[in-house]
C-alpha cells in the first residue's frame, strides 16, 4: 500500500515521461494537485521508492542553465505501476457502496 | 545566497545528491533568495544521512537539531510556556540596556567627547549653581587648561515669518559653542566673534529637523533673514541631521548669546550655563583646581557678589544625565533580576521534564550513547529553545522599545540615538548563548543516575536531587520576585506620599495655556497688557468660566525666573546672601483664581493695575519669615532685583506654593501686578471651571483666536496634567517596576506550583497507599501545603535580606519613604505568603483526590 506522497510523486514522474526529475515534477504536482512541496520532500520521496524499487533513475547531462550540475531522471517502473494498481484497487473497494465520489469511472 | 545555500547543501548532503537539488535549486533561481533558502532548509531537512556513529560532526549537530525540534514540538504547552517566558524576559533586558547603552555608557558624539565639561558656581552648602556672564568671561579669559567655552542660556522665540505663528524652543549660545563642542554647520557658516555683540546678535542657527520641517529645506535661506519674535534674523547657517544636542536635547534653533556689557551680564546673576572644552592632556581636575583659583582671585577682587568660593567641573554625559541615572541603573537592575528569575523557571521546567525523560536517556545508554554525546544533545535542546526565546525577545524589544522611548521625559539627552542596535543585539546573544548552557547542562546533574536503576524501575523513579535543584530554584525566584515587589512597593508608596503634598493650590478644575504677543503690534509694554485685558475678559465671558487670570509663569510648570528680594533699608552685608525668590507678576483675581490664601494684608485689586499706581507687592509666608524674621512684614519697602528695579510697598501675605516641584525644595515667592513690571510677551492664562475643564479648551482657544489669530496658543493644559507631568518620571518607573514585580511574581507562582505539582504526581503511589492506610484528605493537603509553605518561607526570609540589602540603591527614586519602609516590607512578606499559600492548594487538593485503588493499579 502506498503512502499519499508515494502515489502523488509515482503518479507525477509518469506524467512528466522522459526527462522526469525535481523541477518538472514539482511544477506538474503544483498544477495537477495544487500543491508546492519543497524538492526536499520530493527527492525524499523518490528516494524511498527508489529502494523499495517502485522507480528506477539514471543521471543526466549536466547542463549550463543548471550550473554544470546533473540531472537524475526517474521513471516508474513495472513493480511501481502495479503497487499503484494495488492501492487504486484497494480504495475503490473501500468505497465502494459509500457516496464519496469514487465510485469506478 | 545561493552561493551560501550551495556551500551549505554541498557540505550536508551526500555528493550526487547535493547535485542534483543544487542544479534544480539554480535551474530555478529567479523564484528568489527567500525560496532558495526555505529550499534549502526543507532539502537539509529532508535528505541528509542519518549520522554514523563516529559519523561527520556537522551531520550529527543536524540529527541532534532535528531530535530537538521534534522534542519541543512534542510537548508544545512546555515549549510555549519556556519560550515565551524567555521572550518576554530577553525582551524587557534588551529593551531596557537599548536605553542605558546609548545615554549613560556610549561617548557623546562629539570629537574627544571625554575633554568636554561643565562648569558651576559651586554654593556653599557644595551644590552646583549656574553661571553669570561676567564670570564666565573672567574665567574663559584667564584659564590657560580651557581650549574653548561657551554660555548658553534658554530661548523661546516665536517664529512669525508665516501665516501659522510658531513658538519653538531654543537656545542663546555664545558664538563659540558649536566649535566647543567640535560640531559644524551642514549648510552655511558658524557664527562670528563680532556677531556676539549686543545689536549685532540677529543671526540664528537652525536645526536640520526645524528647516526641514518649516522652512521644506531651502537651502536658499541661508543669509536670508527670517522674523523672529517679529524682528528679521539672519540665518547663519543649518546644523546636521546627525547633530545631537545633548545639552538641551529641544532647542531647535540657536541665537548668539551678545550679553557683553549688559545689565544682565552681572556676577549675581546665575542665569546661564557653562561649557568647556579641556586641553587635550588635561585632566577635569587639574582644570578645577585652575578654574578654583581664578574664583577666589575674583572673590577678592569682588567681594560683594560672591557668596561661596570655588568650582564644580564635571563631565558633560554625567552632568546631563545626572538626573535619569539612579532610575535608569534601578531599571536594569530589576530587569536583570526578572532575566534571572525567567531562567531559573525555564530551567525548573527542563528539569521537570527530565524527570519524566529519565528511561529514554536509561535506554539510549544502553544502546550505547556516550555521556558527552548525551549532553550535547541537551546542550542542542538548550541553544534551540534559548534561540527561539531570542527570537521572541527580539520581537518584544521592537514592539516595546518605541513605547518606552515615547514615555521617556523629552528633554532627556540622547533620546534619538535609542534604538535596538548591535550592542543589545550582541547583550541578547551573549544571554541566549549562556542560556543554552545553563538548560543544557541543568537537567544532566539530575539524569545520570543509575542508568541500570532507571531501566529497571520503569517510571516510578523519583530523581531527588532533582527536586533538590528545582525547590532552590524556586527559593530564589520568591526571594527575587520578593525584592521587586517591594521596590515597586516603595515607588508606589512614594508617588502615593507625592500626590497627597499639599501645592499650597487648588489644582482642580483649573485650564491653564500659553498666550504670545509677540511682533509690531506689541512693541510697547501698555499694548501687551490691553491684550491680556480683552483676553482675560473675552473668556472671563464664557460659560462655565469661574474665574480667570493672567500670570508670567506657571506653578509646577518647569520655570525658574528668581529675583533677589531685599528691604532697602536692611540689606544683607553681602549681594550674594539676598533670599531668591520666584517672581509672579499677575492680574487681579490670579490668588483667587488659584486659590492661594492671603494669610494678611490684601490681595491685588483693580486699583493697583495700574501704571502709575503705588508699586505693591505680596510676599509669602515663607518669604516674609526670611526678610522680616521678627516683624510683620506689612507696610514695609521690599525691592527685588537689582537697582535698576523699583521699591515696593508689601501689602500682604500668601501661603507658600510649590513652585518647583512637589519633591522639589520648596522655595518662596513674590507677587505683583503685572502692570508693574515690564511686559512679557509669553504668559500663563489660567481658567478656573464650573465643570471638567479639558472640555472648555476648544472655546477658550477659539475666544482668544478672535481677539488676535496671529498668536500661537500652545502648552493648553488642565493643571492636574501639569502636576502629573510634573512626577512623569516617577510615574514611568513606577509602571515599569510594577510590570516587572508583576511578572516576577507570576513567575514565582508558577515555580511554586509546578514543583508541587511534580510532587504530587510522583508520588500518587505514595499517597495512594497512605489514604488506603487512612490517612484524611486534611493531613495530605497538610502535607504538600507545608512543603509549599517551606519554600515561601525560605524565600520571603532571603527576600527580606534582599530587599534590605538592595532597596537603598533606590534611595533618590523614594519620596517621604524610607528605603527599608516597615509597611511595604511587611505588606510584601503578607501578600508573597498569601499567594504562594494559594498556589500550593491547588496540587495539594489533587493529592487529596487521589483514589487508593486508581494509584495502586496505576503500577
Amino acid at each position: 500500500m502506498l503512502g499519499e506522497l508515494e502515489q502523488i510523486v509515482l503518479l507525477a514522474v509518469m506524467r512528466v515521461g522522459k526527462d522526469a526529475y525535481g523541477v518538472p515534477i514539482h511544477d506538474e504536482i503544483q498544477r495537477r494537485a495544487g500543491r508546492d512541496l519543497t524538492l526536499g520532500t520530493i527527492y525524499k520521496t523518490l528516494s524511498r521508492l527508489e529502494e523499495k524499487g517502485l522507480v528506477a533513475s539514471h543521471v543526466g547531462e549536466p547542463t549550463a542553465q543548471r550550473g554544470g550540475r546533473r540531472t537524475r531522471c526517474y521513471v516508474v517502473s513495472a513493480a511501481g505501476k502495479r503497487s499503484l494498481q494495488t492501492t487504486f484497487k484497494a480504495l475503490r473497494h473501500m468505497a465502494s457502496g459509500l457516496d464519496v465520489g469514487l465510485e469506478p469511472a | 545566497m545561493i552561493r551560501f545555500c550551495v556551500w551549505l547543501l554541498e557540505r550536508t548532503l551526500r555528493s550526487d545528491l547535493a547535485d542534483h537539488v543544487i542544479g534544480d535549486l539554480i535551474e530555478q533561481q529567479e523564484r528568489g533568495a527567500l525560496w532558495m533558502l526555505g529550499e534549502t532548509i526543507s532539502a537539509l531537512w529532508h535528505l541528509h544521512a542519518r549520522p554514523r556513529p563516529h559519523g561527520d560532526f556537522a551531520q550529527s549537530v543536524l540529527a541532534d537539531l532535528r531530535v530537538a525540534a521534534r522534542l519541543l514540538r512534542r510537548s508544545p504547552a512546555f515549549t510555549f510556556v519556556s519560550v515565551v517566558t524567555l521572550g518576554l524576559a530577553i525582551g524587557a533586558t534588551t529593551a531596557i540596556f537599548s536605553v542605558i547603552e546609548p545615554v549613560l555608557l556610549r561617548p557623546l558624539p562629539y570629537p574627544n567627547a571625554e575633554q568636554l565639561a561643565l562648569v558651576y558656581e559651586r554654593n556653599a552648602d557644595g551644590s552646583r549653581d549656574n553661571i553669570g556672564f561676567a564670570t564666565f568671561h573672567d574665567l574663559v579669559a584667564q584659564s590657560r587648561t580651557i581650549e574653548h567655552a561657551a554660555a548658553l542660556g534658554e530661548w523661546q522665540p516665536t517664529l512669525s515669518d508665516k501665516s501659522e505663528p510658531e513658538r519653538v524652543r531654543g537656545d542663546r549660545v555664545s558664538w563659540t559653542y558649536f566649535r566647543t563642542l567640535g560640531v559644524r554647520p551642514a549648510l552655511g557658516r558658524d557664527f562670528t566673534e563680532d556677531e556676539d555683540a549686543p545689536g549685532k546678535n540677529q543671526v540664528v542657527m537652525l536645526s536640520y529637523g526645524l528647516w526641514q520641517r518649516r522652512y521644506g529645506g531651502d537651502t536658499s535661506i541661508v543669509g536670508k533673514a527670517i522674523s523672529i519674535d517679529g524682528n528679521p534674523m539672519t540665518v547663519a547657517g543649518v546644523m546636521p541631521a546627525t547633530f545631537d544636542n545633548a545639552l538641551s536635547p529641544q532647542a531647535k534653533i540657536w541665537r548668539v548669546l551678545g550679553y557683553l556689557n549688559q545689565s544682565y551680564a552681572c556676577r549675581t546673576c546665575h542665569s546661564l550655563r557653562m561649557i568647556a572644552r579641556i586641553r587635550p592632556g588635561v585632566s577635569l581636575e587639574t582644570a578645577q583646581g585652575e578654574l578654583d583659583g581664578i574664583k577666589s582671585q575674583l572673590m577678592q577682587e569682588y567681594p560683594k557678589e560672591y557668596a561661596a568660593a570655588g568650582t564644580i567641573v564635571g563631565r558633560v554625559q554625567d552632568e546631563v544625565t545626572m538626573a535619569t541615572r539612579p532610575a535608569l541603573w534601578a531599571l536594569g537592575g530589576a530587569v536583570l533580576l526578572v532575566l534571572l528569575i525567567a531562567v531559573s523557571n525555564v530551567v525548573s521546567l527542563q528539569l521537570a521534564r527530565a524527570i519524566r525523560r529519565v528511561q529514554e536517556f536509561a535506554v539510549r545508554g544502553a544502546l550505547g550513547a556516550s555521556r558527552a554525546r548525551m549532553i550535547r544533545q541537551l546542550l542542542t535542546e538548550g541553544l534551540l529553545l534559548a534561540t527561539l526565546g531570542g527570537i521572541a525577545g527580539l520581537i518584544v524589544v521592537y514592539a516595546t522599545l518605541p513605547l518606552l522611548v515615547a514615555r521617556l521625559p523629552q528633554n532627556m539627552p540622547r533620546l534619538a540615538a535609542i534604538h535596538v542596535d548591535p550592542g543589545a543585539l550582541g547583550v541578547v546573544t551573549a544571554i541566549v548563548l549562556l542560556l543554552a548552557v545553563v538548560m543544557g547542562l541543568a537537567p544532566a546533574r539530575g539524569r545520570f543516575i543509575d542508568l541500570s536503576s532507571a531501566l529497571r524501575s520503569g517510571r516510578r523513579l523519583s530523581g531527588t536531587a532533582n527536586h533538590a535543584t528545582r525547590a532552590t530554584l524556586v527559593v530564589g525566584e520568591v526571594a527575587l520576585a520578593m525584592i521587586l515587589l517591594v521596590s515597586a512597593g516603595l515607588l508606589g508608596r512614594s508617588l502615593v506620599r507625592l500626590m497627597s503634598m499639599d501645592a499650597g493650590f487648588d489644582t482642580t478644575h483649573l485650564l491653564t495655556l500659553e498666550i504670545n504677543s509677540t511682533g509690531a503690534r506689541y512693541g510697547n509694554d501698555t499694548s501687551v497688557y490691553e491684550f491680556h485685558d480683552r483676553v482675560r475678559e473675552a473668556v472671563g465671558a464664557l460659560p462655565g468660566v469661574v474665574s480667570v487670570a493672567v500670570a508670567n509663569q506657571l506653578p509646577l510648570g518647569g520655570n525658574v525666573d528668581m529675583y533677589g528680594v531685599a528691604d532697602p533699608d536692611n540689606l544683607p552685608a553681602k549681594l550674594e546672601q539676598l533670599p531668591f525668590a520666584d517672581r509672579y507678576t499677575v492680574s487681579t483675581g490670579y490668588l483667587n483664581t488659584m486659590r492661594i490664601p492671603v494669610l494678611a494684608g490684601r490681595g491685588l485689586t483693580t486699583a493697583d493695575e495700574n501704571e502709575s499706581a503705588p508699586k505693591v507687592a505680596l510676599v509669602s509666608e515663607a518669604l516674609a519669615k526670611r526678610v522680616w524674621p521678627n516683624e510683620s512684614p506689612l507696610g514695609k519697602r521690599m525691592r527685588a532685583g537689582g537697582a535698576e528695579y523699583p521699591i515696593r510697598t508689601v501689602i500682604g501675605v500668601t501661603g507658600n506654593i510649590r513652585h518647583s516641584g512637589l519633591d522639589a525644595k520648596t522655595t518662596m515667592q513674590w507677587y505683583a501686578p503685572e502692570r508693574q513690571f515690564d511686559a512679557d510677551n509669553q504668559e500663563v492664562l489660567i481658567v478656573r471651571t464650573a465643570g471638567d475643564p479639558g472640555a472648555l479648551a476648544p472655546a477658550v482657544r477659539r475666544a482668544i483666536s478672535a481677539i488676535d489669530p496671529t498668536q500661537p496658543i500652545v502648552k493648553i493644559a488642565t493643571m492636574d496634567d501639569v502636576v502629573a507631568a510634573s512626577t512623569s518620571q516617577r510615574r514611568l518607573a513606577l509602571v515599569l517596576f510594577a510590570t516587572f514585580a508583576g511578572a516576577a511574581l507570576l513567575l514565582a507562582i508558577a515555580g511554586i506550583y509546578g514543583v508541587l505539582a511534580g510532587t504530587v504526581s510522583e508520588r500518587t503511589r505514595e499517597i495512594g497507599v497512605r489514604s488506603a492506610l487512612g490517612a484524611t484528605p486534611q493531613r495530605l493537603i497538610g502535607q504538600i501545603v507545608r512543603q509549599g509553605g517551606r519554600l515561601a518561607a525560605f524565600g520571603i526570609l532571603l527576600g527580606l535580606g534582599g530587599s534590605i540589602a538592595l532597596t537603598r540603591y533606590l534611595q533618590s527614586l523614594l519620596f517621604g519613604v524610607p528605603p527599608n519602609d516597615p509597611v511595604t516590607l511587611v505588606g510584601v512578606c503578607l501578600l508573597l505568603a498569601a499567594v504562594t499559600l494559594a498556589a500550593s492548594f491547588v496540587p495539594a487538593a489533587r493529592a487529596a483526590r487521589v483514589e487508593p485503588s486508581t494509584a495502586l493499579r496505576s503500577e
